[in-house]
């Protein structure tokens, strides 16, 4: 018996380890739902612990848990979904970034909604194409979101920037790119910087520079989502880049910059995200204002970015109707509303904006947000290649920044043979897993 | 008569024993190596897409022949042969150095090795994050640009400019490593007896001599040991170009584990992830043997 032990104590251990893995039993009867979603500041975390505490009290039957998972500025969720897909290990409800819903539809790894939000008529426009593939909706949101032009009024009032210019701008009458290299310049200093246009390292970057494309006369993909080449790699796209790269290799903005520049008064401005609102009234030390996103001179096409997380059911999902049910509750006007005033981001839903929850939207910076996003919002591109565009864009333009940053100087051809690449690879992309 | 009928009672309980002992890491390595690796081989001869696995079609060698006309490949190992190259020569010598100075006693002398250790304690995420501000660009937000700056000299780029950018990260790598290397080369150092030393002194020899003819030699296992992990641990350079590069800029720090991550994870071509993976798998596996033979025959 002696000599047996260590195998049977193996084996005890690896039993144990294979039941720690498996899925949860329902001895209890009720349908158990899982939600996988980034992880998110307290109030949202705090938020979504009532919300479903109120679910479950009310919903015996359907029980529902919610995990957080890191996101890290970067691919690092996509990541845990991609080995989730492969190991069958998805979640019930899945929250997927916009334009990533094209993505995960082509792939089958989600199912469609329709069923369960025949009438959609109360959310944005913007929101509903994002999350539509093939004309079927494949996740539904209760957030939104944008970029606009944020600026420290104290820093361009010292810099002989007329302020009161920018607080009066209406949606009619932009600034120009002209207009923010003008300010990048005459804000540049010693001490900070002019501006800031790098969100991130991830998908920040092709989400906070499209505008920038489409104003300038072309979006980074084709409209059917099938072709980037002449599109990315156009002259205008060029010509966009080329503006952009200008103002790192001219020394108006940070090729690295640090995290919340702007809020450090590290910049004088900054293409910023309506989520930024909360945090500067929360910790800006400063008066600062926000102003719609500057258009081309060229085109003068005032375009700005919108999407934002939304959930999605899986394929893999044993109760669909159960999860749908609860997305009927989730996306309802009143979780909607007290949703986006936890998040501080603007609502999907047009009924969601009478709720007293959402008040702070009716004037000010938020207020500008919604306007902007009701009358300029143009979705992400619609591609079950966008994954893969997302990482050699975002990878192309950190090449061309770092480029224009050491040399101090704009290489035009070399934008265009990065840009060419990013092409190619869309193509392969494409014409290797969804042509036929 | 057969060998098992030779063996003795005692015999059989010992190699029982030996069996029961070694068996959890075999298994662990059957479960985690043996098994990762041959499915690793199976996916290479498939165009597999990540988040299609019910959509594998067999693709022979065609995954491995597109990796020979693939320049990012070519890129990714000639910057992982980069770092190996420069980072163990100098982490292996800053760590004997290190060890050398902290083998002595003097007061204080736990101090320092607690300070040189101390980033081996700290997670290599949370340093790469650290040096990424050290090095950031901007003077007035880097802080080893805002030293430069205030002597009067240009900034540097030091992780968007790919003519420093692996430099820098070899030596933030070489910063972080070196305690662990020390803590080694330290333990080989107390095992020299001290009247080699001593011997050596009576008849003349110079520090310089003692360390040539007396430390050195005496070391060799060790520096063989701490060249090999030194050498495994650079090739799987990940990390400090995840968190501080991405792999830029224009590819200077694409690294060929961070190649097949992004290949794998954020294009979805899982299958040629895997072919550049089994490929690199057989140069480390060729570099540790010929590494080996080298040092055996020295």
């Amino acid at each position: 018996m002696k000599k047996r032990s260590p195998a049977l104590v193996l084996a005890l251990f690896m039993a144990l380890s294979l039941t720690a893995c498996g899925g949860g039993a329902e001895d209890d009867g009720a349908v158990h739902l899982t939600i996988w979603q980034p992880t998110d500041k307290e109030a949202v975390e705090n938020w979504w612990v009532e919300k479903l505490d109120e679910w479950n009290s009310a919903h015996p039957g359907i029980q529902v848990s919610r995990e957080a998972i890191d996101r890290s500025d970067s691919y690092a969720y996509d990541n845990k979904i991609a080995t989730a897909v492969t190991s069958k290990q998805l979640p019930d409800i899945l929250f997927v970034d916009g334009p990533q819903v094209s993505y995960y539809a082509a792939n089958k790894v989600t199912i469609p909604l329709d069923a369960y939000f025949p009438d959609t008529s109360d959310f944005a426009r913007s929101t509903i194409a994002q999350c539509t593939y093939d004309g079927q909706l494949y996740a539904i949101s209760a957030s939104e979101s944008s970029v606009a032009f944020y600026y420290n009024k104290e820093m361009l009032r010292e810099c002989g920037v007329d302020v009161e210019d920018l607080d009066a701008r209406t949606i009619d009458n932009p600034i120009t790119w002209s207009e923010m290299l003008d300010i990048a310049e005459k804000c540049t200093t010693g001490s900070y910087v002019g501006t800031h246009i790098v969100m991130d390292h991830g998908e920040g970057l092709p989400y906070a520079l499209e505008p920038m494309y489409i104003s300038n006369g072309r979006d980074y993909i084709s409209a059917d989502g099938t072709t980037a080449d002449t599109y990315v790699n156009s002259a205008e796209a060029v010509e966009t880049t080329a503006f952009l790269a200008g103002l790192i290799a001219d020394g108006y903005a940070n090729v690295d910059p640090i995290t919340d520049e702007f809020l450090n008064k590290a910049c004088a401005t900054m293409l910023g995200g309506s989520w930024e609102v909360a945090t500067l009234e929360a910790s800006a030390g400063f008066d600062w204002g926000v102003t719609y996103y500057p258009v081309s001179d060229e085109t003068g096409a005032a375009v700005s970015p919108c999407g934002d997380w939304s959930a999605a059911i899986t394929k893999g999902c044993e109760y669909p109707d159960e999860a749908g049910q609860f997305l009927q509750w989730l996306m309802s006007t009143d979780n909607v509303a007290t949703y986006c005033a936890a998040v501080a981001k603007p609502a999907t839903r047009a009924s969601a904006y009478d709720h007293e929850s959402m008040a702070a939207y009716k004037e000010g910076p938020r207020a500008l947000f919604v306007e902007q996003l009701q009358n300029t919002a143009v979705p992400r591109p619609r591609s079950p290649s966008y994954a893969t565009f997302s990482a050699d864009y975002a990878e192309a333009m950190t090449n061309i920044l770092a480029e224009a940053a050491s040399n101090h100087s704009v290489d035009r051809a070399y934008i265009q043979e990065e840009f060419n690449r990013v092409s190619d690879s869309f193509t392969e992309d494409y014409t290797s897993y969804y042509a036929e | 008569m057969s060998n098992e009928r030779r063996l003795s009672g005692r015999q059989k309980s010992e190699r029982l024993a030996a069996y029961a002992f070694t068996s959890p890491a075999i298994i662990l390595l059957i479960a985690f190596l043996v098994v990762p690796m041959c499915y690793t081989l199976y996916y290479s001869l498939f165009k597999y897409h990540i988040i299609r696995p019910d959509d594998m079609r067999f693709a022979g060698l065609d995954n491995y022949a597109k990796l020979f006309h693939d320049g990012n490949f070519w890129k990714a190992l000639k910057n992982t042969a980069y770092f190996t190259v420069i980072v163990v020569p100098v982490q292996c010598a800053l760590a004997l150095g290190l060890a050398l100075l902290v083998s002595k006693r003097f007061k204080g002398v736990a101090v320092f090795r607690t300070m040189y250790f101390g980033p081996q304690l700290t997670s290599m995420v949370v340093i790469s994050v650290l040096w990424a501000v050290l090095y950031n660009s901007n003077p007035n937000t880097g802080l080893i640009n805002s030293v430069l700056a205030g002597l009067g000299m240009e900034p540097v780029n030091f992780l968007t400019n790919e003519k420093t950018a692996m430099n820098s990260i070899i030596f933030m790598s070489a910063w972080q490593g070196a305690g662990y290397q020390m803590m080694i080369f330290l333990a080989g150092l107390q095992g020299i007896p001290s009247s080699l030393y001593e011997a050596s002194s009576i008849d003349g020899a110079s520090k310089l001599k003692q360390f040539l003819y007396i430390t050195l030699p005496s070391l060799k296992g060790t520096v063989k040991y701490v060249i090999m992990i030194t050498m495994i641990q650079a090739m799987k350079l990940f990390t400090q170009p995840y968190v501080m590069t991405q792999g830029g800029p224009k590819n200077a720090t694409k690294t060929m584990v961070y190649y097949i991550y992004t290949q794998g994870f954020q294009k979805g071509n899982f299958g040629y992830a895997c072919a550049i993976a089994a490929v690199f798998f057989v140069i480390v596996v060729a570099m540790s043997l010929i590494l080996q033979k080298f040092t055996n025959e020295e």
